[in-house]
């Protein structure tokens, strides 16, 4: 019998913050899924709930607060967990994330333990 | 055909500046008229949109506008309960900015006029007034092509991109450059070496994506508010020192910035020092941008 994996995506357009995530999740048993872009990710989170979301703010397509509202309005995902990331530090970004159901609000650079220790506190 | 134009009524960042020290570079908070083709577009409702409106008024020929709102901090809409044509039912408004919904931006523009913040509630204005929906990725205003993009300010902020007659014009009035490379400097303590090369690589793509933003701009308005000695003491308010911008600006090969959101502590003759060190940069590189300051009446001919 397979292994049962869990469901992580991750949106952000940066490349090498996918790379960051995969290696940061290397020893993990879970299935991350990255996304470049809010128009992919929604196509595949219109019918899928992940065990968690992590999500960039500043996109070239779409701004991440702007997606996590549209996204609280599918009732798949009314109560996703979601992580923002970003370098994006102010506090009124963390007060709307909070308002939109975001469970930590972390601030780039993060060291990998910092991924690692975030998937192993929310994904029991 | 009336001629094509782009006019600075409002340059000030943060709040008015009405003072005697003040007044060569203006102390209306953001507002510019694009005009082209007899189709109006107004970037932004700070202060500036006051005599903006009234001006309208006197001359009668346009009643036709799309204002765009960066966002809805005071200083981008404080103009809107002084602006005229929104009290006379010949003028049709449209309005575009960040949001999910039109009834949020709805929500926020009638905000700052609920009482008790204002005598005069939207539901006096007579114009028609109507909005697009914020989930449009492209807006279509007569000749003018408008895309937007966000920009690094507290809450959900735009910047706006405005094709018209094969020039582009990037309207981008509050926006802090280099967060993520001057937030890498301070914090990697501790970090082992291939997580500093990761994110090393990651800062260059934020920058490589950034500049492909604003690429061959022929007119970049940006938000130019702090002198290093500023932005010191005010990293993380959500504006740019003008050193990171007129070194963006240059590799980004834009033809003309014109430094915007000025700080209402710097009177004008910081502000012109401030281009000097812009102008110094430029010849130490060897750049063919032209840099200017925004300032109120300032108009450029876009035809």
């Amino acid at each position: 019998m397979s292994e049962y994996k869990r469901t992580v995506v991750l949106i952000d357009d940066n490349p090498t913050s996918h790379k960051f995530f995969l290696r940061s999740m290397e020893d993990l048993s879970i299935d991350l899924k990255t996304y470049g872009n809010t128009d992919d990710a929604m196509a595949y989170l219109k019918d899928n709930k992940p065990s968690l979301l992590f999500l960039n703010i500043i996109m070239p397509d779409k701004n991440g607060l702007t997606f996590l509202e549209e996204l609280r309005k599918l009732p798949l995902h009314n109560d996703t967990h979601v992580i923002m990331i970003t370098s994006k530090d102010y506090s009124q970004d963390r007060t709307i994330a909070s308002e939109l159901g975001a469970l930590d609000f972390i601030v780039k650079p993060m060291s990998m333990r910092t991924i690692t220790s975030i998937m192993l506190d929310y994904i029991k | 055909m009336a001629k094509s134009y782009l006019r600075f009524w409002g340059v000030r960042g943060s709040y008015p500046a009405p003072f005697e020290t003040h007044l060569g570079i203006g102390g209306n908070t953001p507002c510019v008229e694009i005009n082209v083709d007899d189709h109006l577009l107004i970037c932004d409702a700070g202060t500036g949109i006051i005599p903006l409106g009234n001006k309208l008024v006197a001359d009668g020929k346009q009643d036709r506008l799309l204002i765009l709102l960066s966002h809805f901090h005071w200083d981008h809409i404080s103009g809107l309960p002084f602006f005229t044509p929104a009290f006379i039912p010949k003028y049709n408004i449209n309005f575009f900015g960040p949001g999910d919904s039109k009834e949020i931006i709805k929500k926020y523009i009638d905000g700052q006029m609920k009482a008790p913040y204002f005598p005069v509630g939207t539901e006096e204005w007579m114009a028609n007034i109507t909005y697009i929906d914020p989930k449009e990725r492209k807006i279509k205003h007569g000749p003018m092509e408008i895309t937007y993009y966000s920009a690094h300010h507290p809450g959900i902020t735009y910047g706006y991109s405005i094709k018209i007659k094969n020039k582009t014009i990037i309207y981008i009035p509050d926006n802090e450059c280099l967060f993520l490379d001057k937030s890498i400097k301070e914090n990697t303590k501790g970090f082992s070496e291939e997580e500093i090369t990761m994110f090393t690589k990651m800062n260059e793509e934020e920058y490589e994506t950034a500049v492909k933003t604003i690429l061959n701009t022929d007119i970049l308005i940006h938000d130019a508010q702090y002198t290093p000695e500023d932005y010191k003491k005010k990293k993380g308010w959500g504006h740019s020192c003008y050193i990171d911008v007129i070194n963006m600006a240059i590799d980004a090969n834009v033809k003309n910035l014109y430094l915007f959101s000025h700080d209402p502590n710097n009177n004008d003759k910081v502000i012109k020092n401030i281009q000097k060190e812009c102008q110094k940069i430029i010849e130490n590189k060897n750049s063919s941008l032209k840099c200017f300051i925004a300032k109120e009446s300032l108009e450029i001919s876009l035809d």
